[in-house]
């Protein structure tokens, strides 16, 4: 009872700390007379207001077949079936030019905070599995007694390490993606997985390192040569050890994932920017804008917790 | 009879220029049980790693049945395959089940079909006393369950030599017995095996031949009976003092 009690007010402290906290947030909101219009947000993230149907080129409305209108171009091909649309603008018969409206639409469409949350996720993705194989595959050279192997990893390692993933971005776009002809995303993604990747060859290295000795020594007594060693005892129990610290390193690429907006890539930072420019609500938007990213990481590190639990079992 | 073993004159220099083999010259006949007994940093155990190579030598030669460990035609995991190893830290895959352990190594290994392996498996784990754990992980076990399962699965390979460094010393006293028991189930069998142990009693009664080393060197070999109690030599007689 007695302890009951004392954790009962600890948490109630915690709890008074953060609202008054947002008390603060709220306050200091009030003070600087600005003008909170959460809803200006919304459509940026998703909207139904009506969007308009333009003609792709030049033609004429005629009625088809089964009685439905369509736009035939000059060549005489249909472009666009015009029979799903509920609210026509033209009429049989109409002469039809490029851009001009057919039809609208009422439907739920994503604005370009979500298309960009959906660009975040996958480079992010990309990046993800980009640099746990590259990492896997730095960490085992890191710890092989071949010098050549080892001594690459360690400028690898030191070299990436050493640089701002900004500048590094700057450079796999301006000179390597000029040099080998890259697209934006492909740069964004091998510049974090790039970047990444040394961070995670230190977590494998370690990982393989705080495994015990006599580990590698029972599965080569029994016959298994080096890398089978490694795939079915050493990095399964690695892997398990490494977790904790990989998702951090995972978390850390989602959040800087936002660096590629610098190169013109439409993530949710980019996304937010430009909304900002048109919405004239820049405090609500980075506020979403944070929020979504909030939400990725900490669904990363629910599923990284998840499958801890889940390798537990022989603990 | 030929010999399964045979060491001679192995010498075993580490980097900083210890000394931990001298001149040590062994032959195993099939079937036979050798223990091998002597202060701690007499470089037993370092003798017995070098038998499956988990040690380099310095000089010298080791061939396990005919085969010339050292020449460049072996192939070493070949070879280890025919030699298991029991630790006495057990080195039981934590990651893997009981079963799990003692099947990795013929799948992954031998690259048997799954079925046979597993019923291969839990024939050993009942041979070892342990048909109710198979699905119990590592750390679910005690010291001398544990220490059985890494027989079972030093066995799974179907060696025709065990090595065992120190099988009972990290186990509690009242479990050095039930992993006694096992090693002399297998003794009986005809399994030549190499103890390197402080288990006395075990070495008078399951031992062929008794060895004793000190310093790296290998100063007595002989039967258990001339052994225990009849040692002519001083420095035996010294250790045999203390440990009795």
């Amino acid at each position: 009872m007695q302890l009951n009690l004392k954790s009962l007010f600890w948490n109630g402290i915690f709890v008074l700390v953060l609202l008054s906290i947002c008390w603060l947030i709220y306050a200091s909101g009030k003070r600087i007379d600005y003008n909170w219009n959460w809803e200006r947000v919304v459509p940026y993230i998703a909207t139904n207001a009506e969007s308009s149907i333009n003609a792709p080129e030049d033609g004429e409305i005629v009625l088809a077949a089964n009685n439905q209108l369509v736009l035939e171009n000059l060549s005489g091909d249909v472009i666009v079936e015009l029979g799903n649309y509920s609210s026509l603008n033209v009429y049989e018969g109409d002469l039809i030019f490029e851009g001009d409206t057919l039809a609208s639409i009422e439907e739920w469409r994503m604005g370009p905070i979500l298309h960009g949350v959906i660009t975040t996720v996958k480079i992010s993705a990309w990046s993800l599995v980009f640099a746990l194989v590259l990492g896997l595959f730095i960490g085992l050279m890191r710890i092989s007694s071949n010098p050549a192997l080892k001594k690459l990893s360690i400028v690898y390692i030191e070299l990436i390490r050493g640089t701002p993933l900004l500048v590094q971005i700057f450079i796999v776009y301006f000179f390597i993606g000029t040099v080998l002809d890259l697209e934006r995303f492909t740069a964004g993604v091998i510049s974090l997985s790039v970047f990444t990747s040394a961070y995670v060859a230190e977590i494998v290295r370690s990982g393989i390192q705080s495994i015990p000795k006599g580990q590698m020594e029972a599965a080569r007594s029994l016959g298994m040569n080096y890398p089978k060693a490694m795939m079915y005892v050493i990095l399964p129990q690695a892997f398990k050890q490494t977790l904790p610290p990989l998702a951090g390193q995972f978390i850390n690429l989602i959040k800087d994932s936002s660096l590629v907006s610098v190169i013109s890539i439409t993530d949710l930072t980019k996304a937010g920017r430009e909304v900002v420019s048109g919405s004239f609500a820049p405090f609500e938007v980075w506020f979403t804008v944070a929020a979504l990213y909030l939400i990725l990481t900490s669904g990363l590190s629910w599923a990284i917790q998840a499958l801890e639990k889940k390798l537990s079992a022989s603990d | 009879m030929k010999n399964i073993i045979r060491a001679e004159k192995v010498n075993k220099i580490y980097p900083n220029g210890c000394h931990a083999l001298k001149d040590v010259s062994v032959n195993v006949d099939k079937g036979e049980v050798i223990v091998i007994v002597g202060p701690s940093g007499s470089g037993k155990s370092t003798f017995l790693r070098t038998l499956n190579q988990l040690e380099t030598i310095s000089s010298g030669a080791i061939e396990i049945d005919g085969i010339d460990m050292y020449a460049r035609s072996t192939d070493i995991n070949k070879l280890r395959q025919d030699v298991g190893m029991v630790f006495q830290g057990f080195n039981l895959f934590p990651h893997k089940t009981a079963l799990g352990n003692v099947m990795l190594a013929p799948l992954k290994v031998a690259n048997r079909p799954h079925s046979e392996v597993k019923k291969d498996a839990e024939n050993l784990l009942n041979k070892v006393g342990l048909a109710d754990r198979q699905t119990n992980y590592p750390n679910h076990l005690s010291g001398g369950q544990q220490q059985r399962v890494a027989i079972a699965r030093a066995l799974a390979m179907t060696p025709n030599i065990m090595l065992f460094d120190e099988p009972t010393s990290a186990l509690d006293p009242e479990m050095v017995g039930e992993v006694l028991d096992v090693m002399k189930d297998l003794a009986k069998e005809g399994m030549t095996m190499v103890v390197v142990t402080h288990e006395m009693g075990f070495a008078k009664e399951v031992a062929d031949r008794v060895m004793f080393m000190e310093d790296g060197e290998l100063i007595v070999s002989d039967t258990p009976e001339n052994f225990f109690d009849a040692p002519s030599n001083p420095r035996l007689q010294k250790f045999l003092s203390k440990v009795l």
